[in-house]
């Protein structure tokens, strides 16, 4: 198989094998497994309005998939998106509270910008330790999940705490209409505009850019690097700090669009299903917006799950950590059924 | 001295089911794999135990499914990352997702809701005149006995050192004998019973309680004992026992200091303990930096 069409078949055929295998699960289970995927299609991409919804989960998602790739890409697994996503969206919070009464164009683009800053920051150290320590970024990172969480937590239910919000779920004031850049429904121009933008930058840098060759060469074989002159401390912090950069603007955008307003707990596989986009779209950009498009029509599905199939919305975390499970998996697909043709196992 | 017996006993209780999944992250560590999955098993072992209880209302039988249950998914973890040669990393996390979203689903599917199933009893406790002591479960007790044996095991028989060689050198390993992916499914194996108590202990050992993702990150912390403690079994247990003991002064400065510092602040201190613990070990042995390389060897 020639790569460029490896790179497409690969991550469908493992999809597709992802779907056999929870929909065994599901019928076992007692559901009408093909009535669940009728109804997941129907919900997601083709019912009306449908593709609507599936884009109001896919922008925000896109927009940390590219940050998470570009850091993967870089040989370095920052798998804090959930952290940053979270400090993002409160820095972005703490932006607007400070800047109450300012032209709403200002708040917005500075807050944006909070936003970026935090999720970056939140990247940073991780990144800092990583680089200059060798201390490990999978587990300081997952760890600055936890941390973000709790601060969300914190901040929720202190200082950005909206006194007339029910005791159910923590959550900050609800943004004024002026500051908000979409109704509820999370598709608007200013959106689209951003993660068009996102991508576009994305994809110059990755593919036009010294330090979208050097990043790739860095996670490739970061011995040619040090030969070729890159400097894999600069090149891993910037890959931190822009994949954290994205993530918080996803944050910010979840602030001043669809949601108004962040609330503790709110959206806890964003971090991980950003991760899975990057991933089954091996950090190409173009497909990066295909994979979001795929895995935010799932999760908009899955909102109606439970009234469509009565199956728990919990099957579409199986799917995805299924779909997490097996998506890596480097043993190239036709010699494997060449091999359980023959029969045998030659290591 | 009351307090200093309840202030052991909270330590005990938090940082028994670490240990375990400790444990378990130090034997697949040896073998040369790094066990994200730990998280995930974990959950699975715990939801099992209280299903199994409520089930069955026999412990012995809860535990057993347990074992069994998380045996399979280690063996499906080894599997992917062995024979499809996919991202240990990557599929750890997945297989982390496997376990939250798994037992939310099983749970909604046998009992109808997501409310928090509690068992009418738990894991045996130790009994007799103890004092604070004697509310613990026996898997506490047995707890240092896991420790030694898995040092034993590791450092003092022939079958441990070509797991050990396997993790470092698959190739001397394979030269002497050793396959070092027969080794590693050995490890998995262990590591998915060592799971499979640290659920129960979680779930089973004090509260009798199973709810929706609560294990919240221990199992990660458990790994990060394992790179903290140098992937050696006492290293990591004691690694594992501090991560508790400052999650434990979290919760007692609650009570002290609860007006001035918010608690859910406090709450991040076992997190950052383990950030700090990780730097300390890269600092002092490279260790992480080599570790994470590890994939690398395997690919001769």
């Amino acid at each position: 198989m020639t790569g460029k069409l490896d790179a497409i078949l690969r991550p469908m055929a493992f999809i597709l094998l992802a779907t056999l295998l929870c929909g065994i699960v599901f019928q076992i289970a007692g559901y009408s497994a093909f009535l669940m995927f009728d109804s997941i299609v129907d919900g997601a991409f083709l019912g009306r309005r449908s593709l609507e919804k599936s884009l109001r989960w896919a922008l925000p998602l896109f927009i940390t998939a590219v940050g998470v790739g570009i850091s993967f890409r870089c040989g370095f697994f920052n798998i804090g998106a959930q952290g940053q996503f979270y400090i993002g969206a409160i820095c972005a919070a703490f932006a607007v509270e400070s800047m109450a009464g300012a032209p709403p164009a200002i708040v917005v683009t500075l807050g944006m910008m909070a936003g970026m800053a935090g999720g970056a920051l939140w990247a940073f150290w991780p990144g800092y330790l990583r680089l200059r320590t060798g201390a490990d970024e999978v587990i300081t990172t997952l760890m600055g999940n936890f941390i973000a969480g709790l601060i969300l937590v914190y901040v929720t239910s202190g200082p950005l705490k909206d006194p007339s919000g029910s005791g159910q779920q923590a959550s900050t004031r609800i943004l004024p209409d002026e500051l908000r850049i979409s109704d509820a429904g999370g598709v608007s121009p200013t959106i689209i505009a951003i993660a068009t933008a996102v991508g576009m930058v994305g994809w110059l840098l990755v593919n036009r850019t010294a330090f979208g060759a050097l990043a790739g060469l860095a996670g490739r074989n970061p011995t040619m690097l040090r030969f070729q002159g890159g400097k894999i401390w600069q090149l891993g912090l910037a890959s931190f700090l822009i994949s954290g950069a994205l993530a918080g603007l996803a944050g910010s955008v979840e602030l001043f669009g669809p949601s108004g307003r962040i609330a503790s707990g709110s959206l806890p596989a964003h971090g991980f299903t950003a991760i899975l986009v990057a991933l089954v779209a091996s950090y190409a950009v173009p497909a990066t917006a295909v994979a979001a498009l795929f895995f935010g029509g799932l999760f908009s599905a899955a909102l109606f799950l439970p009234i469509l199939a009565g199956l728990p919305a919990s099957a579409i975390d199986l799917f995805n950590a299924t779909v997490a499970l097996l998506i890596t998996a480097r043993i190239s697909l036709d010699t494997w059924f060449h091999r359980l043709r023959r029969g045998r196992r030659d290591d | 001295m009351i307090e200093f017996h309840e202030f052991v006993v909270a330590i005990l209780r938090s940082g028994t089911p670490l240990v375990y999944a400790a444990m378990a992250g130090v034997i697949v560590q040896r073998a040369g794999i790094w066990h994200l999955g730990l998280e995930g098993v974990m959950i699975i072992g715990a939801c099992a135990t209280i299903v199994g209880i409520v089930l069955t209302n026999s412990f012995a039988v809860a535990i057993l499914a347990a074992m069994v249950i998380c045996v399979a998914m280690s063996v499906l973890q080894w599997f992917v990352i062995e024979r499809l040669r996919a991202n240990q990393i990557i599929v750890g996390l997945g297989m982390t997702g496997m376990g939250i979203g798994g037992t939310a689903f099983a749970v909604e599917i046998i009992f109808g809701s997501l409310a928090a199933i509690s068992a009418p009893f738990g894991v045996p406790r130790i009994g007799g005149e103890f004092g604070p002591y004697s509310g613990l479960s026996i898997l506490v007790l047995a707890m240092p006995l896991a420790v030694l044996a898995m040092w034993i095991l590791l450092a003092r028989t022939r079958f441990g050192l070509r797991l050990s060689a396997a993790g470092e050198h698959p190739f001397a390993a394979r030269s002497v004998g050793a396959d070092p992916s027969f080794m590693r499914l050995v490890a998995f194996v262990s590591g998915g019973i060592l799971c499979a108590l640290a659920g129960a202990e979680l779930a089973a050992g004090s509260l009798q309680i199973f709810a929706q993702n609560m294990v919240a990150g221990r199992g990660f912390m458990g790994f990060a004992a394992v790179i903290f403690g140098g992937g050696h079994p006492v290293g990591s247990a004691l690694a594992a026992t501090f991560f508790s003991l400052v999650g434990v002064v979290g919760i007692r400065m609650q009570i002290h200091f609860g007006a001035v510092v918010s608690h859910d602040l406090l709450l991040c201190l076992p997190y950052l303990a383990t950030v700090l613990g990780v730097w300390i070990t890269s600092r002092t042995r490279g260790g992480a930096k080599a570790a994470s390389r590890i994939s690398e060897l395997r690919e001769q």
